[in-house]
């Protein structure tokens, strides 16, 4: 366990120098700022307008539909641009840890290579929950003051963010290992995330234009493999909206995608030589 | 105690077609005793580098055994014991030396209260104490390999790796280099030591070893590989009146200066009777010496010699 921990911690210091962890939390820290600045220059009576627009005057709901329309206006560009600025951050650290010269000095100490995997996984996770945290965190206690709801669900975004991270890092850790380039396994989750995922969630409209059942067989044993990074973003909205959880099934299968990853970049490290 | 204790190691690089596999090491058995500098030569390709990586765990044997400290290789924790200097290392450019060194520490499982002092102590002997908090970016060539002397040794650990400890370093800083490897064999460390540089491996080692294309082709003390037995060099109080010595004039003398000759013998009793011969002829020995060559020429002669006999 302390391996792992020192790798994590060694993992962080290596994001952290690259940058763009930095330049996230200041966006978040600015982010934070305009949010700070607006709730305390304008009234909810001057926001209400905002969304009043099906002409009812019922307060208390308006109120309720502004803290969402403010949770959600952060949470969607959060779940996709954090996760992109996520993606290209990490993406270099097993391909960098992998070059000669580096990785005969980690491998010549007592750790073993699935604590360094885990250390290495670990690390980049923990960066990317600190940072979601830091942002989600801060909107949720400058709603609660202005607007009195303390309600949870906009920290259920936290996890919900971290968990379709670390879905896609176990992938780039595979590909890392597999190929030492960070460009194809950026590459590759970008695909998944921006392309695969969301013409997957559409599948169904894609079988009416192909009357075939092989087709529609492969399809959805794609959909099924791959993660659902897609749906992992609704459910976030979901979960901000309060509306909790309506279908599992792409946590779990995300959950399976991110176990077989992990495990096969376990073990292939293990075998390879350096 | 034998450290190092490896039997029949075989590696064999595959490639995709089989007759472009590589055959790093081929059956090679080695024994390294404790407190010993020793020294692993051989021209590029010879496997020298494979070797130390199958010690350490970052490449697999293909067969083989090997044991360090008494313990199989493949019982990682041993390595909490052992301190490598790998060829062409890279260090993490934004950490500081005492931030790696302490990285390394952690990582090799050593945690000793007075970590600090240690710290402090190792980068006044590899002269970087002005350096600890500088990054290492900004590191030169040889301050790397500084450093890198540095973290092999952190750990204080019993036997240490050294591929091609010099390397980059000029020759005040080999000079002190091989002091400070001199300094922890005193201290009953093992020092495994790969270099190009022969006329260093001379100057320290203890015993070395010879590989070529994976095979071991000479072992021995560097007093025992560098010493000719058939050639001596004899020193007279004058010089020779050659006709008159009839030994030496069947054995033939290599070479001459002054009162100073270099002759070949074939066996004891040939060297014992051009001695007796030039005591009854009234000349005065005063010195007989093996003559030696230097590693390196012992070294180039033994792989020309496997190449031709290869070919």
């Amino acid at each position: 366990m302390r391996n792992i921990l020192t790798i994590c911690n060694y993992t962080f210091r290596e994001a952290l120098s690259r940058k763009i962890f930095l330049t996230f939390f200041g966006v978040s820290s600015l982010v934070l700022l305009i949010f700070s600045l607006i709730f305390a220059t304008v009234s909810i009576e001057d926001m209400l307008p905002v969304v009043n627009v099906n002409g009812e005057n019922q307060v208390d709901n308006l109120v309720s539909e502004l803290t969402i329309f403010f949770k959600t206006f952060i949470i969607v560009p959060l779940y996709g641009g954090g996760l992109f600025l996520s993606i290209f951050s990490v993406s270099s650290f097993i391909p960098n840890m992998l070059e000669k010269g580096n990785i005969d000095l980690l491998l010549s100490k007592p750790v073993s290579r699935s604590q360094i995997i885990w250390g290495k996984f670990a690390g980049g996770s923990i960066m990317v929950l600190l940072n979601v945290a830091y942002l989600v965190t801060g909107i949720w206690l400058l709603i609660g003051l202005k607007f009195s709801d303390w309600g949870m669900s906009l920290l259920y975004s936290i996890p919900s963010i971290t968990f379709a991270f670390m879905v896609l890092y176990a992938m780039i850790v595979l590909i890392g290992i597999l190929t030492r380039s960070s460009i194809l396994a950026m590459m590759l989750t970008y695909l998944i995330f921006f392309i695969f995922s969301p013409l997957l969630v559409a599948r169904e409209q894609i079988y009416l234009l192909f009357d075939s059942e092989i087709l529609e067989f492969l399809i959805d044993s794609v959909y099924y493999i791959l993660p659902k990074t897609s749906e992992l973003g609704k459910i976030t909205v979901d979960l901000v909206q309060g509306r909790g959880i309506s279908d599992y099934q792409p946590i779990w299968t995300s959950l399976l995608f991110l176990i077989l990853n992990l495990s096969l970049s376990i073990i292939t490290f293990s075998k390879k030589d350096y | 105690m034998h450290v190092i204790n490896v039997n029949n190691l075989t590696k064999v690089y595959k490639a995709r077609k089989r007759t472009a596999d590589v055959l790093a090491l081929n059956n090679f058995s080695l024994q390294v005793e404790e407190g010993k500098i020793f020294g692993l030569l051989g021209p590029n390709g010879a496997g020298k580098t494979t070797f130390i990586k199958i010690l350490l765990g970052i490449t697999h044997p293909t067969s083989g055994t090997a044991e360090m400290l008494g313990k199989p290789i493949q019982n990682y924790t041993i390595k909490a014991r052992i301190g490598y200097l790998p060829e062409n290392h890279r260090y993490p450019g934004y950490l500081n030396a005492e931030q790696i060194l302490i990285y390394f520490s952690k990582l090799s499982g050593y945690y000793p209260s007075d970590l600090n002092s240690r710290i402090n102590f190792l980068l006044h002997l590899v002269k970087m104490e002005k350096w600890k908090r500088v990054k290492i970016k900004k590191y030169s060539k040889g301050m790397m390999q500084r450093l890198g002397l540095a973290l092999s040794m952190i750990n204080d650990p019993d036997v240490i790796f050294l591929d091609e400890p010099t390397d980059g370093v000029d020759p005040i800083g080999r000079k002190e280099i091989r002091d400070v490897l001199v300094n922890l064999k005193n201290e009953g460390k093992t020092i495994f030591l790969n270099s190009h540089l022969l006329s260093e491996v001379e100057l320290i080692s203890d015993e070395v070893a010879i590989l070529h294309k994976g095979n071991l082709v000479q072992r021995g003390s560097v007093q025992e590989l560098t010493t000719t037995k058939e050639i001596y060099e004899i020193t007279l109080d004058k010089a020779l009146v050659m006709e008159s010595i009839n030994a030496i004039n069947e054995t033939g003398i290599i070479e001459r200066h002054g009162n100073k000759y270099t002759i070949k013998v074939a066996t004891n009793e040939e060297l014992n009777r051009i001695i007796d011969e030039l005591r009854q002829n009234g000349y005065y020995f005063q010195s007989i010496v093996p003559k030696k060559h230097s590693l390196e020429e012992m070294f180039i002669n033994l792989i020309n010699d496997k190449e031709k006999n290869a070919s």
